[in-house]
Parts: C-alpha cells; structure tokens; sequence
C-alpha cells in the first residue's frame, strides 16, 4: 500500500495520459450531471463526483461500432474485406467498483466462453484501470446487497481510497506496481491497511442512512427465478409497467446485447456495424416470415430478469448479473427497475400483499 | 500462435455461387465454394450445424446446411423470406457471397449408431433434416430401419424431389409422403404428417425421430410420436432463431437458458421442454 497526496494526483493522470486516452468521471458541461467519457480536458476529472450516470461498458463495447468494412463490385465480381485496427490504450480513472464489477462480467461473457468476441478482445488488450473505493454510498446504491462494493477486490491496475485529503493506494497488477515505482510513491506503513478497512466498514454501515432509494436482497429471488415458479400474473404486473424503451438494458454495465447489421455508404463501401441491442424490443426476437417467439411483453421482461440472476447466467459471470448501481431504478419510466422487480417476486414468496 | 482456420468466426470468408436450382416456389438452392483453397480444403462440417451467410451490400442471415460431411456438395436451401434472402435470390452463378462457421452442435451420430430413424418433416423442415438422411444413408449399414415422413401444403412444395428420387432407390428406405388437400395425379396420403404419423406402423424400441417443420406441426407431431411410446431424449429436433453472431455473444438466439447457435440447434424434445422458455 501506498500514499499518493492530492497534489500528486494531476501527475498520475499526467503519466497515464503519456501512454492512454484517458477516460474518467466528469460533470458534464451543459446539464451538470456526472458522466464517465473521455476526458480532453484532464483537470475535469472529479473523483469525488457522485456515481456516473452511464457504465462505462461504452469503452470496450460501443454504442455503435464498425466492426468490418467491405466493398463489393458486382461488375467484376470482386470482393474486398478490410478488417478494422480497434487497438487504442486507453486508461480508466475513478471507476466505481459496481462499475469495475460490470466490466468483470463483460470479460468472463466475451472471452471466456466457448468463443472469444475478437471486437472486445481488441478493445480490452490495453486496458489501465484505477478504481475508486466509494467512501460513501449514494441515494441509489445496493452493491452490498449484489457483493460488488463499495470497495474493489479484484479487476484493477491500481486502487484508490480516499482518507479525507490524501488517496491510500493499492496496485493489483505488474502495471500498476511499475507505474506506483515511478512515481516515488511513500510506502504506506501496515496501520494504514486497517484505515482502509475501517474506511470500507464505516461506508457500509452508512448505507441504511444515506442510500435509501434502493434494496435489493436478491438470493432468494434468485432461487425461483431459476427454478421459474413466479406466477404469471407478476410478469404480467411487471410486463403492463414495461415502455419497451430499453433504458435498463443501456444503462446496465453488464447488459451485452447487440445487433449487427451492414450499411451501405456512399463511397460504395458497406460498413458492418454492431450497435447496443435490448431483450425488450419486440423485434429482438422476431424472424423473418414474421413468426417471433417471445411476442408478449412480459415474456421479453421475464426474459431480462432471468438473464440478470438465474444461476445458469450466473455461471457465465461467476456471480449474478446485477452489480446494485441502480442505474436501471433511475432511468425506468415504468417502475420496474430491478430492485422493484426483486421486491415484487419477494412479496409473491412471502405473501405480502399491497403497494 | 496459428489460429483455426475453420470455424471461421468473425470475418467472413469469401465464396463463389457455381449454381443455383429452383427447388419449389420461393427456395432456390445455392452451391459454392470458398474462394481461398485452404478454407475450401478445412471447411468441414457436421451434419446439423450451420452458418452464417453474407449478401454483400444487404446483410447477414443464418442458415442450416443440407449437405452431408462427406461426398455431397455444398449448398444452403433459402427460401426468400425477408431483405437479405431476397437479394440472395437476385444473385447468379459466379457472384459471391461471405461465409462464416460452420457453428452450433450437430446431430449425434455416434450416439444413435444402431438405432432405427424415423425422420418427420413438414415443408421446408426438410431442409435442415437433409444433411442427416444422406449422411445416415451413406453408413446404411449402421442403421436399423429408416423412414421418412414427409408432408407439404401440395405436391409443388414438396422439397428435394431429385434426391428423394435418389434415396428411394437405395435399399431399405421407406418414405411416407401427405400433401394438405386431394390433387388430381396425387397417389400418396392426403392430410397433416401428424395424422399420417399416426397412421404408420412405425417402430418404437430401439428408434429415434427427427422432426423439423412449423411450430404447429412440430408440438403435433410430437404428441403422436409419444403416444406411440418413443421417449422424449429419443425425439431430436433443430432449432430455427433470428440469429446475428453465431458465436453466443448476441443473445438474440436465447431461449431460456440456452443460446441455440452454441448449444443448439439440435436438441432432444426433452431438453426443448425443460429449456425455461416456449419454443
């Protein structure tokens, strides 16, 4: 463990920035709100700033991508595939353990399963992550009812926790240790490793005061809905509230859906691109000849909940797919963000009846 | 490190149309080759995988693969359903299109060596069954008895009449054929295959199914198979899903917990219902 003051903090971007395109928490310029985006401008980085609006999934995975890029001349019958560099380092400041949690979960489902997504591989390849122990929790947080926070385990190149001035700070990789070396950084001495201990205990138990829009206790949940005896009329309850508008699945650092689909540009290239998809679009499914599957709405809401905490999508992530960022709680303009949903199918087992 | 060169996963490789025959109104199918001669030569595949074909310059479909592993030749069998597979069927012999695959699991032969076939298809179901017919009747020897039943709206839609003409003169094949309505010339059954189904002295021990067709004549068909005593894990049967990567990232192939394109798409009809999710 080590110290890095506040006044070094600027020297740290400094010297990733060297190396990466840096990407962090700022506010953004016109509606004040925090976002985690790239940052031109390295002094608006806010590492006390609340918990960002978006995950930053964006990085690895983005909103839309050309994936390849062709030109085909039907006269000459000649074909020509360019296959795209997507290799950029790139640096992630302040990431929120929720958030590193999600970016965990994308990894384990593009590179560890059966294939590995070459597209995310690419993104992922140079990759610096400095996460940031939430000293706090936020109105809409429940990481510690999903075991992702409020400080990091695992994931990064470097972790800092705030003491009230200075950063105590971690380093997790080769990375990170190299880059603690050449900043001259003091070794902390071994009380310091009980600071930040009681700096993590002191968050959670602050939870039951300051984050009060969200609980989400979710094993239970869990349970029926992999076993799947959740009556139909809560997925009907649930599916009535859906807008079909796929907010949670864009704010959710662990959603992955895509669609892929090529167009054609007027410089008579076709660009193949993969743009963010959602489970909640009634085409999602649909196939050509019009039959579709999951035609009813709540067949797609139920569809969503069961990707997020079954255990067999568990056994994708090696954890369930909520990190408790209660992104999807905020943005949902039904009432049906996950921690709702879990409280509805907790009120079906126990009984509960009433609003 | 040297990198597989089959499957071929996210670029596509490039491939000649060499031919193109109408089968019934509104499928056509197309046989190529891969452009490169080290993919022609490792592009091998089971019977019941599939894969994913590019129209240049109007997307990508999946599409199962009618040919069998060894000494048929490659093709897909399209019916012309939505954009893509419309412009597919614009295209003529020397235009090309991209490959990528072949993807999925296949049907288990090694499994069911020794058994009896009964093959049930309805329509353009039979295109996906194909593979397995010519490659089970290239090992005849293998196999028990081997059936197939097959049911179309008319006669005009019934699929791959030139190798059925073929089969039928192998020995020990029988086929069972049903069209909808009565036509003048027609000699065989009229009626769904679900009734034909039920009709035939089919055997029972010993004996898988596999069933391909429209989601109403496949729960049908089912019903009659089980009633005559042939088990659940015994019934195969692939799946069809809008599908955009073929690699398991997508999701768009999911039914319940399963990703069709990795776990699929054949699958036991006991596997089917237990899958979390109507088909």
């Amino acid at each position: 463990m080590y110290w890095l003051t506040k006044e070094q903090l600027p020297l740290l971007v400094q010297k990733l920035a060297e190396e990466y395109k840096i990407f962090g928490p700022r506010h953004d310029r016109v509606s004040g709100e925090v976002i985690f985006d790239h940052l031109p401008d390295l002094s608006e980085l806010d590492l006390q700033a609340a918990i960002p609006y978006n995950p930053p999934k964006f990085i690895l995975f983005p909103h839309y991508e050309e994936i390849l890029k062709y030109r085909y001349q039907p006269e000459t019958k000649k074909v020509r595939i360019e296959q795209l560099n997507l290799l950029e380092p790139k640096a992630l400041i302040g990431l929120r353990s929720c958030d590193l949690t999600g970016l965990l979960c994308l990894d384990r489902f593009f590179l560890d399963q059966e294939y590995v997504d070459e597209f995310y591989l690419a993104h992922r390849k140079k990759l610096f992550i400095v996460s940031n122990t939430c000293i706090r929790p936020f109105p809409q947080c429940f990481c510690v009812c999903t075991d992702s926070g409020p400080a990091a385990r695992e994931g990064f190149d470097l972790d800092l926790t705030f003491t009230g001035r200075d950063y105590l700070v971690e380093a997790g990789s080769k990375k990170g240790q190299a880059l603690v070396e050449e900043l001259n950084l003091v070794e902390a001495d071994p009380e310091s490793l009980n600071l930040r201990k009681q700096i993590i205990d002191d968050s959670v138990s602050s939870f039951d005061r300051f984050a009060l829009e969200n609980k989400a206790w979710i094993s239970r949940a869990t349970n029926r809905l992999t076993t799947g005896f959740i009556k139909p009329e809560v997925w009907e309850y649930i599916g009535n509230q859906c807008f079909e508008c796929g907010a949670c699945s864009f704010v959710c650092p662990t959603c992955s859906c895509f669609n892929i689909e090529d167009a054609n540009l007027a410089s008579g290239e076709t660009s193949r691109l993969r743009t963010w998809d959602s489970c909640s679009f009634e085409g999602y499914t649909k196939m050509a000849g019009d039959h579709n599957p999951r035609k009813p709405v709540e067949d797609r809401r139920n569809k969503r909940f069961f990707c997020k905490l079954s255990y067999s999508q568990s056994k994708k992530y090696l954890r369930p797919g909520c990190v408790g960022c209660g992104r999807c709680a905020r943005v949902c303009p039904g009432d049906i963000g996950l921690p709702n949903v879990v409280t509805y199918i907790r009120r079906e087992i126990t009984g509960e009846s009433g609003e | 490190m040297v990198k597989n060169l089959v499957p071929i996963v996210s670029i596509p490789e490039v491939a000649t149309i060499v031919d193109i025959r109408d089968e019934i109104e509104e499928v056509k199918s197309f046989y190529f080759t891969l452009d490169r001669p080290e993919i022609e030569e490792a592009f091998k595949i089971r019977s019941g995988q599939f894969i994913m074909c590019t129209v240049f310059r109007a997307g990508e479909f999946a599409v199962s693969l009618p040919f069998s592993p060894e000494n048929d030749r490659k093709h897909i069998s399209v019916r012309k359903v939505g954009k893509v597979t419309a412009a597919l069927h614009q295209l003529e012999p020397g235009d090309k299109i991209g490959v990528r695959g072949p993807f999925g699991n296949g049907f288990p032969f090694e499994e069911i060596k020794g058994s009896n076939i009964i093959y049930v298809a309805g329509g353009i179901g039979l295109i996906p069954l194909r593979s397995s017919i010519v490659h089970v009747l290239q090992h005849r020897q293998d196999f028990g008895r081997v059936i197939l039943v097959y049911g179309a709206k008319s006669s005009k839609e019934l699929m791959y009449k030139e190798s059925i003409r073929e089969w039928q003169a192998t020995e020990n094949f029988e086929t069972h054929f049903t069209i909808d309505r009565p036509e003048p010339g027609w000699s065989g059954e009229v009626g769904f295959v679900n009734h034909l189904t039920a009709k035939l002295d089919l055997p029972v021990s010993n004996t898988v199914a596999f069933v391909c067709g429209p989601p109403v004549m496949f729960n049908a068909v089912i019903k009659e198979l089980k009633l005559k005593g042939i088990k659940e894990q015994n019934i195969y049967s692939t799946l069809e899903r809008h599908m955009k990567c073929g690699i398991g990232k997508c999701q768009h192939c999911a039914i319940g917990r399963t990703l069709v394109c990795v776990d699929g798409p054949v699958y036991t009809y006991k596997q089917i219902r237990t899958l979390g999710e109507q088909i």
